[in-house]
């Protein structure tokens, strides 16, 4: 394979041009197969392999011509070496082929989604479950296990507060109206989800 | 249906999330189901099928009593429990011997089937005693024959073995990775209205093999691995319009937007026109001085001179509108 005459020819040359679909890798070649010789068994696999080698021929010089993406992430080595790969840029298919299973529909929006949309209210930002604590020192969770919100409930002397003076309430220990009312707000947020979920399906 | 229940761990939930619908989808899986009187060729070849679908694909060993042109609820209940969405079915009997039944599935329900009989030309992977092709790997296609893109049934063949065997669907793909080939062909149809008398389709899978050429592209050259069939078509199930219509919407989520404005000329260099609002030029801030302010406007005859002259010392605000806080 020195001379360079006896290297085999990479062109094709084909009555009606294939089409390609380059995405699933597929070529589609609307030249009809000769029905005389696909009947006749003696020469139909080297009928078949033949037609086919030409346009696999066709094909892989349609991939080779799209444009390449080189990376050197490591992959598949455990040694950790870094080895470049040739990666050819594919486009999308273009063949139609049928979904597994629907197009997901979009959540409903909850009660409070439709109020902030009709408000104009903007989602907070988020900014983290840790707040700092002057008096510890240190950041400490807003809620939750050893949480910012129920600092009150150790304390040695708490307040009273202002809305429950002169009622029944007062005589009550305020940090376990405290506690009360963080378990009244949960209950409330996990009413409020149900029926949200409710009016989803 | 399946009874599903709240997940209670988060493995479960993983679980159930995993077959979800979504807008990205799942690789379509491949399940081989052996029907009641399948034989011993009709389980090779569905093993050759497997071994070319691998690892997306699932077996079933035991047999089952199913006739899926009569009644898909079977198949239907074992694509939900697996969450499989291609099926291959085997029966033989004395009307329609060696025959395969390729189904698909959306939403868990039938989507089309086509039955296909092996005809006597078969030569399995374990006849070729060939070096083959790693598992996983995107295969190529030739589809060669003009009914591919004009015959009903055709267009169906074409749609399936696309569907069934070309994997993930990734816009990269390794050099490497180009090992083989699945190539499926048809002869010359004389009459287009026949719908008996079908010509075979014959299915192989050759191995892909590049020698230098002097130039960029290689030299391609291909050798059979197998396996090889001849089917012939039989029976077949074409989706209902509407459930077809569904099947192949795009979700509007996943297209490109489209950018206004920007273009690319000739040159291949990026043009855009750009809109500037109008500029309001009696809002240009000019040099400030004392006699400029507002308050010391000729029309503004309500304050007195004595007390202008007592604040000049305090700034000046203008009454500008409150911005909303939002």
């Amino acid at each position: 394979m020195s001379d360079e005459k006896e290297f085999k020819p990479v062109t094709v040359d084909k009555l009606i041009p294939n089409t390609f679909d380059l995405g699933n890798l597929a070529t589609f070649d609307p030249n009809p197969l000769d029905n005389v010789k696909l009947r006749d068994e003696s020469q139909k696999e080297q009928y078949l392999s033949s037609v086919t080698r030409d346009n696999v021929q066709l094909l892989i010089n349609q991939i080779l011509s799209l444009p390449v993406k080189t990376t050197t992430d490591t992959h598949g080595s455990s040694t950790g070496q870094n080895s470049t790969m040739t990666l050819i840029q594919l486009p999308e298919p273009t063949t139609q082929l049928p979904r597994e299973k629907a197009i997901p529909k979009a959540k409903a929006p909850t009660k409070w989604e439709q109020f902030a949309a009709r408000k104009g209210i903007k989602a907070k930002t988020k900014d983290g479950k840790m707040v700092y604590d002057e008096a510890k020192g240190e950041w400490v969770p807003k809620w939750g296990y050893k949480g910012k919100n129920k600092d009150l409930d150790d304390q040695w002397l708490v307040e009273v507060d202002d809305k429950v003076k002169n009622t029944e309430e007062e005589l009550i220990d305020p940090r376990t109206l405290g506690r009360a009312e963080r378990k009244r707000l949960i209950k409330k947020n996990e009413l409020q989800h149900k029926r949200n979920m409710k009016n989803q399906s | 249906m399946i009874r599903t229940i709240k997940p209670k761990n988060a493995r479960s939930k993983r679980a159930l999330a995993k077959k979800e619908a979504k807008l990205v989808e799942n690789t379509k899986t491949a399940l081989f189901v052996p029907g009641a009187t399948g034989n011993k060729l009709l389980h090779d070849a569905m093993c050759d099928l497997m071994a070319l679908k691998k690892p997306e694909a699932k077996k079933f060993s035991k047999k089952n009593e199913i006739r899926p042109f009569e009644d898909a609820s079977e198949l239907e209940f074992f694509s939900e429990k697996n969450d499989t969405s291609l099926m291959v079915f085997s029966s033989h009997n004395k009307k329609r011997p060696n025959t395969l039944i390729f189904t698909r599935f959306f939403n868990h329900k039938v989507y089309d089937m086509i039955e296909l009989s092996i005809q006597n030309n078969v030569k399995l992977l374990q006849d070729f005693k060939k070096l083959t092709f790693t598992i996983g790997l995107k295969p190529m296609f030739v589809f060669n024959g003009p009914a591919f893109d004009n015959h009903p049934v055709f267009q169906h063949l074409k749609s399936l073995f696309l569907d069934f065997y070309r994997g993930e669907e990734t816009d990269l793909q390794d050099v490497a990775g180009l090992q083989h080939i699945i190539a499926l062909s048809v002869g010359e149809i004389e009459d287009l209205n026949e719908t008996k008398n079908l010509p075979l389709l014959h299915f192989r899978v050759y191995r892909l093999k590049t020698y230098k050429s002097g130039q960029k592209v290689p030299r391609v050259e291909i050798d059979e691995i197998g396996p090889r069939f001849d089917f012939k078509i039989g029976r077949r199930v074409t989706p209902a319009p509407e459930v077809e219509k569904d099947a192949n919407q795009k979700p509007k989520q996943l297209e490109a937007k489209v950018k206004k404005n920007v273009s690319t000329d000739f040159m291949g260099d990026k043009v855009a026109q750009i809109h500037v609002g109008k500029q309001d030029l009696g809002k240009l801030q000019t040099r400030k001085m004392k006699g400029l302010k507002s308050k010391y406007d000729q029309d503004s005859d309500f304050d007195n001179e004595s007390e202008d002259f007592m604040d000049e010392d305090i700034e000046y605000d203008a009454p500008q509108p409150k911005k909303q806080k939002v």
